[in-house]
Parts: C-alpha cells; sequence; structure tokens
C-alpha cells in the first residue's frame, strides 16, 4: 500500500486544525499548520492517548492528556513525557484533494 | 479457633494503638513563618519569593498551577481516599529554621531528639556522606563530606541547588516529569519546597551511599519535594531516601517530584524506605531515563502513610539500557499500598526486571499497578516481572493490575503473579522446633522480604526489620 | 471506502418500535430500562480500563439505518455440514439464528422427549414464561453497561435452551448464528438454564456479516447468559468465525451453583474488530470453572477480549489458559481478571495468557488482574509475549523440515491444548482455520 490516497480536500480544515480519519485500518490526523498539510498517527507514542483530540501549536502537535508534543514534520518529540517520535506520513496536495501515503 | 489464636486476635487489634507514643510525638515548633493554608497564585508567588529564586522557576510555577487547576483526579484507584483530599485546607509553604546548618551540634535539639527516636543518628553517623534532613519545608541540616566535594560531586538540596548550579537546574528540571505529566506532578511544580539536587561529574564513582532523611511535622502540612539527580558518562552513585513521621488527627499530604538521569554508561541507584504516619497521601511521580548503557534501579519500600500512590518509572531511551525496580509494600491497619514500577523499553537491547512483594494485613490493601511498554525499535529486548502477595488476616486484600503494551516482535517478556497465606506447613514446621507462631510468622514474613532487605545498608536492614517486627506484633492466626 | 471520516457519532434509541414493543408486560419493562439506560450511559471514556485498546464508539451506530436481511452463501455451507452431523447422530439438535431474528430449529421434537427445550426466545417468552422471567436479563441487563442495555433494548429475538434436572444432553447442541451482509445490524441473545445435576454441551458458532469494507461494515451486539444449577455439568464453546468486515461485541455471563462445574471455550479468528468479554461467577460451594481461549488473529484484525473469574462461595476453583497467535498487522489486547470475595475462602484460582507474534507488526497487550480480598487463597496468574523459539525452529529444521513447516507443526502445538477440549467433528473445522492462516507464513 506504497500509494497515495484520497483522505480529504484542502476546504474541510483550516489552519491550526486536526481532522481525524481511518485509512487503510489505520487512525490517522491530518493536520493544517501556516506551512501545510501533515499527518501523524492518531495514537501518542507515550500513552495511546488519541491525538485528534490535542491540538496544533505552531508547527508542532500537543497531546491532550500529558502535554507531549512532536515536531508535524519529523514526528520527533519536541516536550516529555514522550520519549519515542510519532509516526508520520507523506502528505501531498493536488488542486483541492489532498493525499496520503502509509508506509 | 483456639483460644490462643482468639488472643492474639485480640491482641491485633490494639496492634499500633500505641503508635502515637512509639512515633507520634510532635514537637512545639516555632516557625518562622506559618503561611496560610489554601492555595493560589499569590502563595505560589510568595514561595518564589521567600526563596528569591530567578524569575523562570517563578514561571514554572505560576504554569504549573494552572496546569493543577485544569487537571482532573485520577479516576484510577482508591477513588474514596482520593476524595478525602481537601486542597485548600493544606499548608503549601513553611520554614522551620531561618538559617541552614552544616554541622550536626548545630541542629536543634527538639528535632535530634526525633531522629533518637528512630535510631537515626547511628546509621547516620556511620555513613555519612552527606546528609540533607528534611524537617518541615526546608533543609535545616546539610553537610557533605570533603572527599565529595574534591571529586566535584554536587549534593544539596534543590533550594540550594537552584542558587548554586542555576545552569544545571535549568537544563534538566522537569525534562523527565513535565507539569502537564499529572495532577499531583504539577502540584509539586507549582510549591516544592526542598528535596535533593545531585550532580555526579563523568566517571565519578561515588562510594559511599548519599543520604536524606525526610520528616513533615505539622498538622495539615503538605511536603512538596524536588529531588533532582543527575549520574553523568560512566558515573555511579547510590542514594538513599528514608522517612518517618508522627501521628495527626488530621489528614496530610505528601507529593514529591523525582527526576533521576542516567547519562550513557553511568549506575544509579535510589532507595526509599517511606513510612510516613497513617494519616498521610503519599501521592510520589518517580521517574528516570537511562541511557546507552546505563543503570536504573529503583529499591522501594512502603510501610507507612494511609494511601500511597507511587510507580517508580524507567525510561530505556539508550541501547542496551537496563533498569530495574524491587519494591515491597506492608499494608496494615486502613492503609491501602497502592505501588507498583513502570518499564518503558524504547531502544533496541535493552532489559529490565520488576519484583514487586506485597504483604497485606489486617483490613490493609496493597495493589500492585504496573506497565510495561515495548515499542517497536525496541528488539531484542527483555522483560521480567514477578508480583508476589501474602496476606494476613481475614480482610486482607490483594490486587495486581499489570498492563504489558507490546509494540515490537523480538522481545521475551515475562510476568508472574503469586497470591497466598502464610504456608500452614510452614507455620507447623517453626512451631513443631521449638518457635512460638508468633516468631514463626515474624520469621517467615522476614524471609519474605529477604530479597528486598539484602538490598538494603546494614543499618537500614535492622531498621526496617524493626520495624515490620513492630507491624507483626502479636500476629494473627 | 477505505478511507472513513471519524466524525463524533450521536446515537440514542429513540421510542422501541412497535415490533419490539411486544410480549407481558416485564419483558416491555426489561426492554424499556434497557433503552433508558443505554441513553442516559456517557459513552465509556477513552482511555480507561477496559476501553484503552478500543473506540467505544465503534460500537454506536444508527440502527434504523440499517435492516438488510440478505446474508453470505456461506452459511449455507456450514448449516448443510451441520444437518449431516445431525443426521449422522454427530449433534443433537442445531438451531440456526439469522439476523438475531429467524429461529430456524432442527432436532429439537427429539430433544423435547427428554424434557430439554431449545426454542427460540420470543417463542419460550410465551411457553416457558416462568423460567425466561426468572433467568433472562438476571446476567447481563441494563447495569451491566451501556452497550449491555443497548442489545437489552433492541434484541428482536434469540435462542433458550433449558435442560431439566438430572437430564443429561449427551451430544453437542449446535447453534448457527449469522449475521447479515454489508450495513446489517444485529443483536443476538442466548439464555441457557442448565438444571440440578444436568449435563450440556453447547457449540454456539457466530459466522457471517459484511465480507467487504467498501460494501459496508456489519455489526452485531451480543449477549449469552447461562446458568449452571447444583452439580450441573456445562460445556460452553463460542466460536466466532465472521466475515472480513464485521465488527463484534459481546458479553458472555455465567453463574454456577454449588458442586457445578463449568467449561468455556472462546475461540476466536474472525471479525475485523471484535470486542469479547467472558465471565463466570462461581457461586456456590465447591464450583469449578475451567476456561480455554484461542485467539488467531491476521491481516489488520483487533481483538480486545476480557476474562472474569469471579470467586463468591467457598472452595470454589478456576482456570483460565488464553492463547494468542498474532500475525501480519493483527494487535490483541486481554485483560483477564480473577476476582475472590470477602467471604469466599479456600479458593484456588489460577489464569495463564501465553501470546506468540510470528511477525514484526503485530502488537499484543495483556493485563492479567488479581484482586484477592481474603487470606484464605491459592491464586496465581502468569503471561509471556515473544516469537517463536527461535531454538525450536532450529531443532526442526536441523531435522530436515522446512522452515515454514517447522512453523506451522509449532503453531500447532501451541494451539493444540486448546482444541483438545472441543468436540471431535468442529476440532477438525477449526484446524482448517488455523491452517488457513498458516498458509502465508
Amino acid at each position: 500500500m506504497a500509494d497515495f490516497v484520497k483522505v480529504a480536500t484542502v476546504d474541510e480544515i483550516a489552519v491550526g486544525e486536526i481532522l481525524p480519519l481511518t485509512v487503510h485500518h489505520r487512525d490517522i490526523v491530518i493536520c493544517r499548520t501556516a506551512d501545510g498539510f501533515f499527518a501523524v498517527a492518531d495514537e501518542c507514542p507515550h500513552d495511546s492517548s488519541p491525538i485528534a483530540l490535542g491540538h496544533v501549536d505552531g508547527h508542532e502537535v500537543v497531546c491532550p492528556r500529558h502535554g507531549a508534543r512532536f515536531d508535524l514534520a519529523t514526528g520527533d518529540v519536541t516536550a516529555p513525557p514522550a520519549v519515542v517520535g510519532i509516526e508520520t506520513y507523506e502528505v501531498k496536495v493536488e488542486s483541492n484533494d489532498i493525499f496520503v501515503k502509509l508506509n | 479457633m483456639s483460644d490462643a489464636i482468639k488472643q492474639q486476635n485480640e491482641s491485633l487489634s490494639t496492634l499500633n494503638a500505641d503508635y502515637a507514643a512509639k512515633y507520634g510525638f510532635h514537637d512545639p515548633v516555632d516557625y518562622f513563618h506559618k503561611g496560610a493554608r489554601g492555595l493560589n497564585h499569590e502563595v505560589v508567588e510568595m514561595i518564589s519569593r521567600m526563596k528569591k529564586e530567578p524569575r523562570w522557576m517563578a514561571e514554572r510555577r505560576h504554569e504549573a498551577l494552572d496546569i493543577f487547576y485544569s487537571k482532573p483526579m485520577p479516576k484510577w484507584g482508591n477513588q474514596q481516599a482520593l476524595g478525602e483530599i481537601d486542597f485548600e485546607n493544606i499548608y503549601y509553604f513553611m520554614k522551620p529554621i531561618e538559617r541552614q546548618q552544616d554541622n550536626w551540634d548545630d541542629v536543634p535539639e527538639y528535632i535530634k531528639k526525633t531522629f533518637d527516636r528512630l535510631g537515626i543518628p547511628e546509621a547516620e553517623q556511620k555513613f555519612l556522606g552527606g546528609v540533607s534532613a528534611q524537617y518541615e519545608s526546608e533543609v535545616v541540616y546539610h553537610s557533605m563530606k570533603e572527599d565529595l566535594k574534591k571529586q566535584g560531586i554536587v549534593f544539596l538540596d534543590m533550594d540550594s541547588g537552584l542558587r548554586e548550579r542555576e545552569d544545571i537546574v535549568k537544563k534538566f528540571f522537569g525534562t523527565i516529569i513535565p507539569s502537564t505529566d499529572n495532577k499531583f506532578a504539577a502540584l509539586n511544580t507549582a510549591v516544592w519546597s526542598g528535596g535533593s539536587f545531585i550532580y555526579v561529574p563523568p566517571g565519578v564513582n561515588v562510594t559511599v551511599p548519599l543520604q536524606a532523611y525526610f520528616r513533615i511535622n505539622a498538622e495539615n502540612m503538605g511536603q512538596f519535594e524536588r529531588t533532582l539527580i543527575i549520574a553523568d558518562k560512566g558515573s555511579r552513585v547510590h542514594y538513599i531516601e528514608g522517612c518517618t513521621a508522627p501521628v495527626y488527627s488530621t489528614d496530610s499530604l505528601h507529593s514529591a517530584v523525582v527526576e533521576l538521569i542516567a547519562l550513557d554508561d553511568a549506575y544509579i541507584r535510589y532507595t526509599t524506605i517511606q513510612n510516613w504516619s497513617r494519616n498521610i497521601f503519599n501521592l510520589v511521580t518517580k521517574r528516570a531515563t537511562v541511557h546507552k548503557n546505563a543503570t536504573v534501579e529503583w529499591v522501594d519500600g512502603n510501610l507507612g502513610s494511609r494511601l500511597t500512590m507511587k510507580y517508580p518509572c524507567i525510561q530505556l531511551v539508550g541501547e542496551g539500557a537496563r533498569g530495574e525496580v524491587l519494591s515491597v509494600a506492608f499494608a496494615g491497619v486502613d492503609q491501602h499500598q497502592d505501588a507498583g514500577a513502570k518499564m518503558i523499553h524504547a531502544a533496541p537491547n535493552t532489559s529490565s526486571r520488576i519484583t514487586s512483594k506485597s504483604i497485606s494485613k489486617d483490613n490493609g490493601r496493597a495493589s500492585y499497578r504496573g506497565l510495561v511498554k515495548i515499542h517497536k525499535n525496541a528488539v531484542n529486548s527483555k522483560v521480567s516481572v514477578e508480583c508476589d502477595a501474602l496476606l494476613i488476616g481475614d480482610d486482607a486484600r490483594s490486587d495486581t493490575y499489570p498492563t504489558m503494551e507490546i509494540d515490537s516482535e523480538k522481545v521475551r517478556v515475562e510476568h508472574e503473579a503469586r497470591v497466598s497465606k502464610v504456608a500452614e506447613e510452614q507455620l507447623f514446621y517453626l512451631t513443631s522446633r521449638g518457635l512460638t507462631e508468633d516468631d514463626a510468622r515474624l520469621l517467615i514474613v522476614n524471609g519474605f522480604m529477604e530479597p528486598f532487605t539484602k538490598e538494603l545498608p546494614l543499618e537500614y536492614a535492622v531498621e526496617l526489620n524493626r520495624l515490620i517486627e513492630l507491624e507483626m506484633e502479636g500476629s494473627i492466626g | 471506502m477505505t478511507t472513513m471520516n471519524k466524525t463524533d457519532v450521536e446515537y440514542t434509541i429513540p421510542e422501541v418500535t412497535p415490533e419490539l414493543e411486544r410480549g407481558p408486560v416485564w419483558l416491555r419493562d426489561q426492554r424499556r430500562a434497557s433503552r433508558e439506560a443505554f441513553n442516559v450511559a456517557e459513552v465509556p471514556p477513552r482511555g480507561l480500563h477496559l476501553w484503552r485498546y478500543t473506540d467505544p464508539k465503534t460500537f454506536l451506530y444508527d440502527r434504523d439505518a440499517v435492516a438488510d436481511t440478505a446474508y453470505s452463501e456461506n452459511y449455507d455451507i456450514v448449516e448443510k455440514i451441520e444437518l449431516d452431523n445431525l443426521k449422522n447422530g454427530n449433534i443433537a439438535a442445531l438451531a440456526t439464528d439469522l439476523g438475531g431474528r429467524d429461529i430456524k430449529l432442527n432436532g429439537a421434537d427429539e430433544l423435547a422427549k427428554q424434557g430439554v427445550v431449545l426454542s427460540s426466545l420470543s417463542s419460550a417468552v410465551e411457553h416457558h414464561h416462568e423460567l425466561v422471567e426468572n433467568y433472562l436479563y438476571r446476567l447481563v441487563n441494563a447495569r451491566t453497561g451501556k452497550f449491555e442495555a443497548m442489545n437489552g433494548a433492541l434484541w428482536n429475538d434469540g435462542i433458550f435452551v433449558y435442560v431439566p434436572d438430572g437430564v443429561t444432553v449427551d451430544k453437542p447442541i449446535h447453534l448457527l448464528r449469522e449475521s447479515g451482509l454489508a450495513r446489517s445490524s444485529q443483536f443476538p441473545r442466548l439464555l441457557v438454564v442448565v438444571g440440578k445435576n444436568a449435563e450440556l454441551t453447547l457449540i454456539d458458532e457466530y459466522g457471517g456479516g459484511s465480507l467487504d469494507e467498501n460494501e459496508g461494515i456489519s455489526h452485531a451486539n451480543g449477549a449469552v447468559e447461562i446458568f449452571g444449577l447444583e452439580d450441573s455439568r456445562t460445556r460452553y464453546v463460542m466460536l466466532q468465525r465472521q466475515a472480513s468486515a464485521m465488527k463484534l461485541y459481546l458479553t458472555h455471563r455465567a453463574q454456577i451453583e454449588r458442586g457445578a462445574s463449568m467449561l468455556t471455550v472462546p475461540l476466536a479468528f474472525g471479525a475485523l474488530l471484535s470486542k469479547e468479554n467472558f465471565g463466570v461467577t462461581l457461586n456456590g460451594e465447591g464450583a469449578d470453572s475451567n476456561m480455554y481461549g484461542l485467539l488467531f488473529g491476521s491481516g489488520y484484525q483487533h481483538f480486545d477480549n476480557h476474562t472474569l473469574h469471579h470467586h463468591a462461595a467457598d472452595n470454589t476453583s478456576s482456570n483460565i489458559d488464553f492463547k494468542v497467535v498474532l500475525k501480519d498487522r493483527s494487535h490483541s489486547a486481554y485483560t483477564g481478571l480473577i476476582r475472590i470475595d470477602n467471604d469466599a475462602r479456600t479458593c484456588q484460582a489460577y489464569q495463564e495468557n501465553r501470546n506468540l507474534l510470528l511477525n514484526e507488526g503485530v502488537r499484543a497487550d495483556t493485563i492479567p488482574e488479581l484482586e484477592i480480598l481474603n487470606e484464605d487463597v491459592q491464586c496465581s496468574h502468569g503471561a509471556t509475549i515473544g516469537p517463536m523459539d527461535p531454538e525450536s525452529v532450529f531443532y526442526l529444521e536441523a531435522r530436515g523440515i522446512e522452515r515454514d513447516e517447522a512453523i506451522r507443526m509449532i503453531v500447532s502445538g501451541f494451539v493444540d491444548h486448546t482444541l483438545k477440549t472441543v468436540p471431535d467433528d468442529l476440532r477438525q473445522r477449526i484446524g482448517t482455520f488455523v491452517a488457513q492462516r498458516l498458509e502465508r507464513i
């Protein structure tokens, strides 16, 4: 399943918003920052909380339960208590459509 | 039921009735400052100003207070007991004497008296690697052996640590346990006072255990120590924390935060013997981050308090890191020891072991609550968990709530738990060899605890055995 | 449709439809109470105990949107096998339950000669009303939980089995419960009463459901209540082999009285997502319960299983052996609780959970729990999680057995102990499920 899948349209997500989706049996979220669209797993690696209920802050996404932060571009942890990064997925936008590539 | 056993049952009901006489003395203390009860941003500001802290720490405190307000109480665990905590009826800061003592002779007599009754001075004198004896919210006594100083080892109370080594504190404070972690970590961050700060330079082996005695002594008085230990590359350190407390009639809250950092190839052992009086809520967050080929060991004994909730956590973030938790809990009348361990494997070839021993007696309740988490990248990791629970009495309760989350295939995770009462055959064997039933039971309980006690320095092992003996006095059949 | 937008589902059960508004007053009261309880109960917060691994919203859906009554052709095949089994005398009777609505019975008349009742629940409400009123909703009801209340309000028809005191049903009774195709939803229900010193073996087989996610998911929410009266002996095998686009929520509760024994065998192979909860209360002195679970996950399957052994009486004993095999990207979460009450003395309870991980990408969670409220017990549990023992594979390879075959042999050995508890003819059918899953290793 290395292909890009259309998951949403650009106008569905405003800057700073999070859209939760299930794509090919995987729960993911699409986050929109000023820089564009990013896709990460909808599960905080720290304590399995859904990321969908968190918020976007600049280029980071913040877990709602314990405040762990992740860089949306790389998935790296930028604030504890998480110790491993969040899974990221490649995103591309063509005209009004958002595509995600699951590895 | 034989008469002898009936008698034992009766004497059991009065067990610890004299606890107050044994431990519950408290000395009239002329507090230098005795703030008002309750918590708000003014209190937080006052604490920070009295300590003459840098502004960033004051801001940290205020931010944490807001997080404390926004976080819900835990929805798991002993809901009834947790519901009894009245945050508005607690003193959040006290200061017993104005200036720090750096000489044992200068420690006020009433504090020494308290230590005497618990046999602390002997252990201290013998081991005096450095002492920060905390009485109320501030360190009253602090001394450090000259050779520790020469080796560049920093062993200070946390307030002094912030003053003298602000660079290190600022770099590591709250990086293992952020305020957002849980309600009590937020509370601690807002009002912390005292605790220990240790930095061991690269390659230095601290050959004597560093010790600190904690004690609280005021009605509805919260204690919020903050401890930060950093073992730099290839260094070794053993820290010992022990505490006892007098009895008071209303509840008291103790909520510490302890952060350990073991950099590459370092070794930290953190030993605690917790014996708070039975009106204390002891809600503690302890967590360690372990880097490449480093080791952290939590050796954790819980005897006192009314409710303890404590799950020392080890995050194995470097390849080949190793973690171990060895814990013992003793839950007597009306006590709930809710303790456990968390092991987070976040790097390849990491290994860990958890050994938990608990004794529930009378209507006491001991719970093991644990988490083992193996992340995808932690290939070839090994975990073993063993929980043993001993029940003494018809109304004793034991719970085991382990959670194992395994996200990697090439791992080996093993968990075992057993719950039983003192075996009749063992009792029979020992009594047939001339021991009284009480002595036989004590012997069996001591044997059960042995894997823990043998890890303690001799003085502590002796003290612990004495405490167990007191607990077991006139035990039931 | 492989992409789903997960907007919040707000679903309440409207007035009970006229179709369900029938039967005696007590039954209508129970339905209404269940409906009220469902509508009032909050969705369990995600992350709390028992809801850490499965989103509860998965089980909320608007029933009115789905009334598809088509069934897979597959079910005819299985029904035919079992009818042959009945003809050949391998089983005592067969009940086919289509979508928790239409109940077909074969062999029930023969059983009736012994006084054994095998009937639809709707018929039993009429003809055995005292038994049904006394037992239905006793173990799974409005107070059990939101989703149990959902079944309690919306079940249409179900199956009732009654074995009178002293009667032994010497062959298994087979229940075949077929779910509808895409976008269907069903609420199967089963009530079993095994009389004093009576004996019963019950095979409860769940199949069907949507085969293709693109066509839509199908849902089932099932409830099973089993009563083992004094000195009874009950064996209950639950085989779940639902289709790959099916989501299942099922709560099983059994209660056994003095001297009774119960064997429960939950076997799970199917469904895309399933949350199954098996519980036995040992309610009388000397009661004995054994549970042998087996779960084999493949593809993207998600299993969330619970077991409960609740000791509520003296001298009771229980044992659980729950095995999990996972391959591809499947996920299993298993939570097993042993509870021993304060007034249940001299009890013994054991539990074991072993997880075999066949490749990278799987995930196994296990939470074996104990709550022991008195000292007079012997209790232990153990759990292991790991890959196949490389030494065993190496050993077999060294003897000239190919790697794939060696793996198959080891997995077969792992599951064999559990399958020994299942009647012969069924074991063969289960053997094929295991073999199919091992083909692509």
